[in-house]
């Protein structure tokens, strides 16, 4: 096991030093320079130039992109064109909200999706199981922000239930709790309408799974033994097929960072796709490159996490 | 023959001719959907769509898409301005007609590149297999967690001349990459199927039989993705437009449109500027969508068999 | 001859029939069999003919919805058709196990070897969880496993075909069941391995005097392991006999072809001949006639019975119908 998890990291590291060339020549496109966030305009010609010569930009572009990867291991990711503070902490905070905002998403993903998968599963093709189909064909064809902004428009606004903006309300009472609860309050909705609409496959995979496992051999193997249903359901029909779902795990986590923009932006949720959106309007490009940096690796990582997973549930994979 | 299993469905070709195949896909599918009701009014409701942005932009005239302050947030039903008009003057409902064909448009171009770009890769991974296939493959998985939609968004900033093309070639940049997979996984199939066997006893170049066997026989599949594609690359380009880097400021899309919702004002206040954009999307992305569920159960009964 | 006692099943006009359309079809159509301490009792067919369709309802492993059982399928004065499920339960593994035909695929392929085959101990037994663990070793140290200790905590494809057929009867075993099926054990088993198997299996009955049912498509095993023999045709027995009196004497056309289709046996009748076809599916399986007469047209009307039964022509040899005494097959 230990070895095809090594194997599947060696894999990983190539891809994110290809990410990272792609994105310093991506950098390198985008106009300004590092210091257009510190000089004074008034600063002459010569200086700059003298400076432009001092931070290595004259270098050969190799060497600059070494210089750059150098910086990003001691966690240096340049400066902010329009804040004036580092990008790195910048991006602390968002990140944060963005992290949050993604746990209760993908939890209440689950939550929806494997009751859904299992009940469709046990009365397919009967009510249930067209009910659920419907509702999956709704969720599933609705294009993400458009989902987003009728929520709003519905429960923020016409409705009043959740707040429209922000991670905490301004006017907080004091104390831990009133304050936890009240990011609850802001994180609810945005994850709830990215939960729901994110199901689509997780269920499908759990319906065909529990379905197609039903009449497998060694399902009639664990009743010959004389295993009750229930347990021959939980035991082998259900954790059977719970087996491709985990190998999804990746995809799911690479879906929300991509709908993070969105999700973020509509809801004035202040984390790392909104400071995307925030970055791109003022054209500050070393933020935007952090960004882009982050989400590809974490991508990647997602990516490696369910396969990680998929190892340690799938005895098959592990000795290959 | 008792106990002889094996034996049952073992039809075998002389002279590697090939066997004669089930009904061409696309046939099988078409009467397939015009069983379904549903799929017939959606497919109705689409035309009428099209009939409606396509026609209705020969009409529509330029000044009403011009920016004019003094007409400027003009509620519904305005005499000349059916939907009442946004802070420039703009005529809403013109931007709807507008808008809405330019992402279909949008939707269609992107889907036609990266249809024949995932069409060609994938069946060249396929059928070759091995080394070919792995690099290819490495490459799409590369691309696939690529935060696209920020890549993207970065490009429409620093390319010049940025323009409705420029975004199709972007937009199609990442999309033919789920394309290439799907039909690679179609063409992995059939390669060991008996009919491409027969036709590479017989000689065929690997072109032909690329081209002549293995693409009809997944026809059926490529329908399926052309029409789940236009209705995923309609979502991308409205998606971008919504956040007001997709199409340039001066070619209205629904994205647009709806976009005027993240003004907290516009959204609470003024829901006939981005409702009916709203609705229209939803519809397009609906109906789309059936039909190619119904061509998709059409496709899984006829594998079945 | 044997006590009374001695008898462990006794099926009574057994009707198995699968919904089709609506409509039930049976698939096992009156059968009586009876089964015996000590003694295996194979069961031939071709494919279709509703041997695995009979062993499922003895082992009450069906789609209760879609299956319909009537008759009597007795054990020690139980009857085991229309048995409550939980009762079933505690029959099922306990008092009767089953060995299935593809041993890859009876195995859960996410499940310890080990697990797998103490999940049957936890549910009939009162063993504590250590000494189920030392059960599981015994088991498959008893069907000729090596390694216990590794195995037990290997997963189903580390294991060899053969390797993994005898968990599967390590596991069919682990309660001491007193009847046995065993459904086509050898069949996706390389031919030495399934010598091994067979053995292993008569091991077993020496020790423990279990009933064996023993489902095969392949004459060669009958002869070597079968004490007796019941030959299936659409549902039905034609013909039951102690293993020699049938390889020596059979009398129904049926049993003569598929001894025919056997490679060497010395059935000295220059007259016998393949039979052709095959066994019609369920839904178009007649329900009154010889369901026979369809595969040897060539044979004259009125030697057909109209409803055939079974004639007992030699203690223990049971025969449908009476034409084997003027019988012939087409050159
Ligand atoms: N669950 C089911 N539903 C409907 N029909 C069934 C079902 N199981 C078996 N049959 C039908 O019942 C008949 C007998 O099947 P069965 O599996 O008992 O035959 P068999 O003698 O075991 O054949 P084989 O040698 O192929 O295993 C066949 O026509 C089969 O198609
Ligand atoms: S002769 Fe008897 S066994 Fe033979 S087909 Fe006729 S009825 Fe059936
Ligand atoms: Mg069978």
């Amino acid at each position: 096991m230990w070895k095809t998890i090594l194997r599947r990291v060696l894999v990983m590291i190539p891809q994110i030093i290809i990410l990272s060339i792609l994105i310093f020549f991506l950098a390198k496109m985008m106009p300004g320079d590092p210091f257009t966030g510190l000089i004074d305009p008034k600063m002459d010609v010569n200086t700059i130039a003298k400076l432009k010569q001092e931070y290595g930009l004259n270098d050969a572009p190799w060497v600059q992109y070494l210089n750059w990867v150098k910086n990003l291991f001691r966690g240096d990711l340049g400066m902010s064109y329009t804040q004036h503070m580092s990008v790195t902490s910048l991006i602390g905070d968002r990140a944060q909200n963005t992290f949050w905002l993604s746990l209760v998403t993908i939890i209440l993903s689950y939550l929806f999706a494997i009751p859904m998968g299992i009940i469709a599963g046990r009365y397919k093709d009967k009510w249930p199981d067209q009910t659920i189909r419907i509702f999956n064909y709704i969720t599933f064809a609705i294009p993400g922000f458009v989902a987003y902004v009728l929520a709003l428009w519905l429960f923020g606004y016409l409705l009043n239930w959740f707040p429209t903006t922000g991670t905490v309300s301004v006017s907080v009472a004091p104390g831990i709790f009133n304050y936890i609860l009240d990011r609850a309050h802001h994180i609810i909705l945005p994850a709830l309408v990215a939960a729901l609409i994110s199901t689509t496959t997780t269920v499908q995979y759990l319906r065909t799974g529990i379905i197609d496992n039903q009449v497998e051999d060694y399902v009639r193997t664990a009743r010959s033994k004389g295993v009750p249903e229930r347990v021959v359901f939980n035991k082998h029909i259900l954790r059977n097929s719970l087996l491709p779902i985990t190998a999804f795990i990746g995809n799911v986590i690479g879906a929300l960072l991509g709908g993070a923009v969105m999700i973020e932006t509509v809801f004035s949720y202040p984390g790392m796709g909104k400071l995307f959106m925030e970055s791109i309007s003022q054209r500050d490009y070393p933020v935007l490159t952090a960004l882009i940096l982050m989400f590809g690796i974490l991508a990647i990582v997602g990516n490696l996490i369910s396969d990680i997973v998929m190892t340690i549930v799938d005895p098959r994979i592990r000795v290959k | 023959m008792l106990f002889n299993k094996a034996n049952k469905q073992n039809i075998k070709t002389e002279a590697g001719e090939p066997i004669s195949l089930p009904p061409s896909g696309f046939k099988l599918v078409l009467k397939e959907l015009l069983k379904d009701k549903f799929a017939i009014f959606s497919i109705l409701v689409l035309v009428l769509i099209l009939l409606f942005t396509f026609l209705g932009s020969a009409f529509v005239s330029k000044e009403s898409l011009d920016t004019n302050i003094l007409d400027g947030l003009m509620p519904a039903f305005s005499s000349g301005h059916f939907l009442g008009t946004d802070e420039g003057g703009k005529d809403i409902l013109s931007l709807l007609i507008v808008g809405g064909r330019n992402s279909i448009v949008i939707g269609i171009s992107v889907t036609a590149i990266s249809i024949i770009l995932g069409l060609v890769i994938g069946l060249i991974s396929g059928y070759f297999g091995g080394v070919v296939d792995d690099i290819f493959m490495r490459i799409i998985d590369f691309i696939m967690v690529l935060p696209r939609f920020m890549i993207i968004i970065i490009l429409t900033t620093i390319i010049s001349n940025y323009n409705a093309f420029t975004l199709i070639l972007l937009i199609s940049l990442f999309s033919w990459t789920s394309s290439a997979r799907y039909f690679r996984s179609f063409v992995l199939a059939q390669r060991e199927r008996e009919y491409v066997m027969a036709s590479k006893a017989s000689g065929s170049s690997n072109v032909a039989i690329m081209f002549r066997e293995v693409l009809p026989n997944i026809s059926s599949m490529i329908i399926i993705d052309v029409v789940l594609g236009i209705a995923g690359n309609i979502g991308i380009e409205t998606g971008l437009s919504f956040l007001g880097y997709g199409l340039p400021a001066s070619t209205p899309s629904l994205g647009t449109l709806i976009g005027y919702a993240n003004d907290p004002v516009n959204i609470m206040s003024r829901p006939w500027v981005w409702l009916p954009a709203v609705v229209m999307l939803l519809i397009i992305s609906y109906m789309i969508n059936y039909v190619g569920t119904v061509f998709q159960r059409a496709a899984d009964a006829r594998q079945r068999r | 001859m044997e006590k009374p006692s001695d008898l462990l099943l006794d099926i009574q006009h057994l009707h198995t029939g699968f919904r089709l359309k609506g409509k039930f079809y049976d698939a096992v159509d009156d059968v009586s069999l009876t089964l015996r301490k000590n003694e295996i009792l194979a069961i031939v067919g071709e494919s279709g003919s509703g041997k695995s369709t009979l062993a499922s309802s003895i082992i009450g492993l069906y789609d209760q919805k879609n299956t319909r059982v009537r008759g009597d399928i007795l054990f020690n004065e139980l009857n085991l058709v229309g048995l409550n499920e939980s009762l079933f339960n505690r029959i099922r593994g306990k008092e009767i196990g089953m060995i299935f035909q593809d041993p890859l695929a009876a195995l859960n392929p996410l499940m310890r070897i080990g697990a797998q085959i103490e999940e049957t101990l936890y549910y009939h037994t009162k063993l504590n969880e250590k000494e189920r663990k030392t059960r599981v070793l015994e088991l498959l140290d008893q069907v000729g496993i090596p390694d216990p200790v590794r195995i037990s905590r290997q997963y189903p494809h580390e294991l060899s075909g053969g390797m993994r057929q005898r968990v599967i009867i390590a596991i069919a075993i682990a309660d001491k069941p007193s009847i046995l099926l065993a459904d086509e054990p050898t069949t996706a088993l390389d031919v030495t391995i399934q010598a091994q198997i067979l053995d292993l299996l008569k091991d077993i009955q020496d020790e423990t005097s279990a009933g064996i049912i023993l489902i095969t498509h392949d004459l060669g095993v009958v002869s070597e392991t079968a004490d007796r023999v019941a030959v299936m045709y659409a549902g039905q027995i034609v013909e039951v006999a102690p293993v020699d009196e049938l390889f020596t004497n059979p009398l129904h056309p049926y049993t003569r072809s598929l001894l025919e289709s056997m490679p060497q046996t010395d059935v000295d009748d220059e007259e016998l001949h393949v039979i052709e076809g095959t066994v019609p599916s369920l839904d178009k399986m007649m329900t009154d006639g010889c369901r026979f007469a369809p595969r040897i047209p060539w044979i004259d009307a009125t030697s057909h019975e109209e409803e055939p039964i079974l004639h007992e022509v030699s203690p223990g040899h049971e025969v449908r119908c009476t034409c084997y005494r003027d019988f012939y097959f087409k050159n």
